[in-house]
């Protein structure tokens, strides 16, 4: 009987244009390749690429798990913080009189970083704190340790045993042991996000979080989980960190934030939450770490590059917002 | 008869795609209530959005006491007297109800400039003492009832020599003692030469309310009556061009099981021992005030709000409702009282609000099925009706009525046998509603049980089989639904 009513056309569906957003994406990266290699001949050489790929899987990791959590409508600002205390406590734990043997500072390092992201999800679920302001005290805190553990020196690692994290090759293809751990991490989030029940219970949470919770879904859970991954990615990096400088150091990772959350919004995640995706994340990841080395191989220098991604970071909110408003 | 105080004529507009308004004319006397109704994408919104000065019209006049304006900007409408009071009010909550009130022409002491509170809040409450509204100006408006904010924005509106007030479901929020204090105002209003255009999808408050009703469908004025000329059925049938058979399709449905049983069940100030039982096939309605503790009865039980004595049992069995987790894994299930709010997501696809409250079985393991996703969606979108160009669409562009339908395809999808449904029609058009009857009855002869929060009288006089009134937190009276009447359940509610 339903179907006799007339009813006033609803507005065309606007069809989903996510994935030509992040295949745009993908094509600039391609054509920045492009233009940096006949801009500099260095550009395009294997040592500068790999060395490329090396820095860019130091911040691509976190910005994996981060991307998750701004879909909650979430922040973390304490993974430089959280970089940081790992290398230093590293570095302390086998500059000991009698240092700790060194396989266990993997389980070491990861399990400090799980227990930071364990307390900002405990804060920022069970006490439902603004996680801005809880990761940035976590922030203060972590990189205070790093402070006091270090007694603000850099410590050496004479005999680099995390250098390999850092620093070598899969013989035979050549390929940074980074770049491995980098692609590993995106193909597990990748399905995490885009094709487990956990991920589309995210995105349900970034959409609407008391609808999410109405509708059964554990959101402290969820969130607690994000901000593990993301302390224990950040971990990973520490020691992709401490392996490339064999030093632990509290200065170390020093703005990361800035690269990592630039890379998310880059990629197309919403900071209002509700969007996003991996290999958005992936394109943005990569096609921050190619400008960075490109335009540092045509003679600009670090702190120029500074002011041009402070700048780069607030076009990408301004654009993305003036596409939301358009269609809005 | 000299002119009227408004008159538009011939408005047309036309958006993307769509033919919102096609040569509306309306007028409106001093003094007059003009109802205005129709179905959800009639074109009430589209027109008092130009009256308003929000959109700009392609095609029309618009004439105030017979001479012609041009209404470009809100600004504009409100120099000619015009003020629109949208559903979702807008006040400065963290603000004082003088500062709310004066906005704008705060007085100040001379020479130094700064605000004189003193003076401020003298004007506030002389101007709320000649509307009869009782109101402390100091009051934070943030702790305002939704019909305080309401009767403050009327104020407002009235001191700034608004003669033209436009109220878009000004009760879509209001329990009947709220209501009819608000007919009150509207009634002063009129006394005081104001023209007032009514809309609101409640025709019971239309009859009541209204001096003449206009009908607007598929953006075309269909005709005005004198209210006191028309009868429901007639005006139902302007609005959606048809004669409903019947608008309250309850079938003799017999009660199987005991299905859920609450006992004492209570929150510290608020509730006190709630028992009753619901049964297969069964709808029971709890009626009561707002601020009664009916909305906490359906919270507690489905696990949104804690509650500190009292048991549940679902088909004999002791459950603990601690999570709406916990709750649907007892086969219990609830529909929001606002479906933005818990109910929807609004920037995602049809297709993932209806699988939302099911995600754990969409897929086996670890993996989501979008292929799954799309089945049950599609059948969903079958079974319940739901107006929608594909499962794809974005749900914050479809009619209330749609989005409603879609909450209660997430809610069925569940597989839940007991619904807890607040206020299960709020604001939607009369074709959805009957929509939605139909799928509470087929819920019913399905075997499942139904609890209902609804304030509309004649929707749960209709619909339930029992009527429990709460009041104060207690259970006061209970009524079957023959022996329930609107001056019964009243009267129960101040016992």
């Amino acid at each position: 009987m339903a179907d006799a009513i007339q009813l006033e056309p609803e507005p065309a569906a606007r069809k989903k244009k996510r994935l030509s957003a992040t295949l745009i994406l993908f094509l600039a990266l391609v054509g920045m390749v492009a233009a940096f290699a006949a801009l500099s001949k260095d550009f395009y050489s294997f040592l500068n690429i790999s060395t490329m790929l090396t820095n860019i899987s130091f911040s691509g990791i976190v910005a994996g798990a981060l991307t998750m959590i701004l879909i909650t409508g979430g922040l973390d600002i304490s993974i430089g913080g959280n970089i940081a205390l790992t290398s230093c406590l590293v570095a302390y734990l086998f500059n000991l009189e009698r240092p700790v043997p060194a396989w266990t500072l993997i389980p070491i390092a990861v399990g400090l970083g799980a227990a930071i992201g364990a307390f900002n999800g405990l804060f920022i679920t069970r006490l439902d704190l603004n996680p801005i302001i809880t990761t940035l005290g976590t922030m203060a805190v972590t990189r205070g340790l790093g402070y006091v553990l270090t007694k603000s020196r850099s410590i050496l690692i004479m005999e680099n045993v995390t250098g390999f994290i850092g620093r070598t090759v899969i013989p035979g293809i050549q390929i940074p042991i980074p770049l491995v751990l980098m692609v590993i991490t995106y193909v597990l989030l990748f399905f995490l996000l885009g094709k487990s029940k956990f991920g589309r219970k995210v995105y349900c949470i970034g959409a609407n979080q008391a609808a999410a919770r109405a509708s059964g879904i554990r959101v402290n859970r969820v969130k607690f989980i994000l901000y593990l991954i993301s302390g224990i990615t950040a971990s990973i990096s520490g020691l992709i960190l401490t392996g490339q400088t064999a030093v632990g150091m509290p200065q170390h990772a020093n703005g990361v934030e800035l690269d990592v959350i630039t890379a998310v919004l880059l990629g197309g995640t919403a900071l209002s939450g509700g969007k996003g995706e991996i290999l958005g994340t992936l394109a943005g990841v990569l096609i921050l770490g190619v400008l960075y080395n490109g335009f540092t191989m045509i003679g600009f220098r670090f702190v120029h590059i500074r002011v041009f991604q402070g700048i780069l970071l607030i076009l990408i909110v301004a654009l993305y917002e003036l596409r939301d408003r358009k269609k809005a | 008869m000299g002119s009227a105080l408004l008159e538009m004529r011939g408005v047309s507009k036309q958006f993307p795609g769509v033919q919102a308004l096609k040569d509306v004319s309306i007028d409106l006397q001093a003094g007059e209530v003009l109802g205005l109704v129709g179905e959800n994408g009639a074109g009430k919104s589209t027109l008092i959005k130009i009256l308003n000065g929000d959109y700009q019209m392609d095609s029309g006049e618009i004439l105030i006491n017979g001479r012609q304006v041009a209404l470009r900007s809100p600004s504009d409408a409100a120099e000619q007297g015009i003020r629109v009071l949208y559903q979702e009010l807008i006040t400065l909550d963290t603000l004082t109800v003088a500062e709310n009130l004066l906005v704008g022409h705060l007085p100040t002491r001379r020479g130094s400039g700064l605000v004189d509170w003193r003076a401020a809040n003298e004007t506030a409450r002389a101007v709320l003492r000649r509307m009869n509204i009782d109101l402390d100006p100091r009051t934070i408006v943030g702790d305002l009832s939704v019909h305080q904010k309401q009767v403050l924005e009327i104020a407002k509106a009235i001191q700034k020599k608004a003669t033209i007030l436009v109220m878009d479901e000004p009760t879509a929020a209001l329990g009947e003692e709220d209501t009819r204090s608000l007919f009150g105002i509207i009634r002063s209003l009129k006394e005081q030469g104001v023209g007032i255009v009514y809309i609101s999808h409640r025709l019971m408050e239309v009859f009541e309310i209204t001096d003449r009703v206009t009908v607007l469908r598929d953006g075309q004025k269909i005709g005005t009556v004198r209210t006191d000329q028309a009868n429901m059925a007639q005006l139902i049938g302007m609005m959606v061009g048809r004669q409903l058979e019947e608008f309250y399709p309850k079938r003799e449905i017999p009660k199987g099981e005991v299905l859920m049983r609450v006992q004492d069940l209570s929150i510290k100030g608020i509730l006190d021992k709630i028992s009753f039982s619901l049964r297969s096939g069964e709808i029971v309605g709890l009626f009561g005030l707002l601020g009664s503790g009916r909305m906490n009865v359906l919270r507690a039980l489905y696990g949104l709000d804690p509650y500190d004595g009292g048991t549940v049992t679902v088909d004999g069995r002791t459950v603990a409702l601690t999570t709406p987790n916990g709750a649907l894994a007892s086969s219990i299930g609830y529909l929001p009282i606002d479906r933005k709010l818990e109910g929807l997501a609004l920037s995602l696809p049809v297709s993932a609000n209806i699988t939302m409250a099911n995600i754990d079985h969409i897929g086996s393991g670890f993996f989501y099925s979008g292929k799954l996703e799309r089945q049950r969606a599609q059948k969903w979108v079958k079974d319940v009706s739901i107006r929608t160009p594909d499962i794809a669409t974005e749900v914050n562009s479809l009619s209330g009525g749609n989005q409603q339908k879609i909450v209660l395809a997430k809610l069925l999808e569940t597989g839940s046998r007991i619904f807890l449904m607040n206020e299960p029609t709020r604001g939607i058009d009369v074709g959805a509603k009957v929509d939605i009857y139909q799928m509470m009855e087929n819920l019913c002869e399905a075997g499942a049980g139904i609890i209902m929060i609804s304030s509309e009288l004649p929707e749960m006089l209709s619909m339930a089989d029992r009527i429990i009134v709460i009041a104060r937190g207690r259970i006061k009276a209970e009524f079957s639904r023959q022996e329930a009447s609107q001056e019964k359940l009243l009267a129960a509610t101040t016992l």
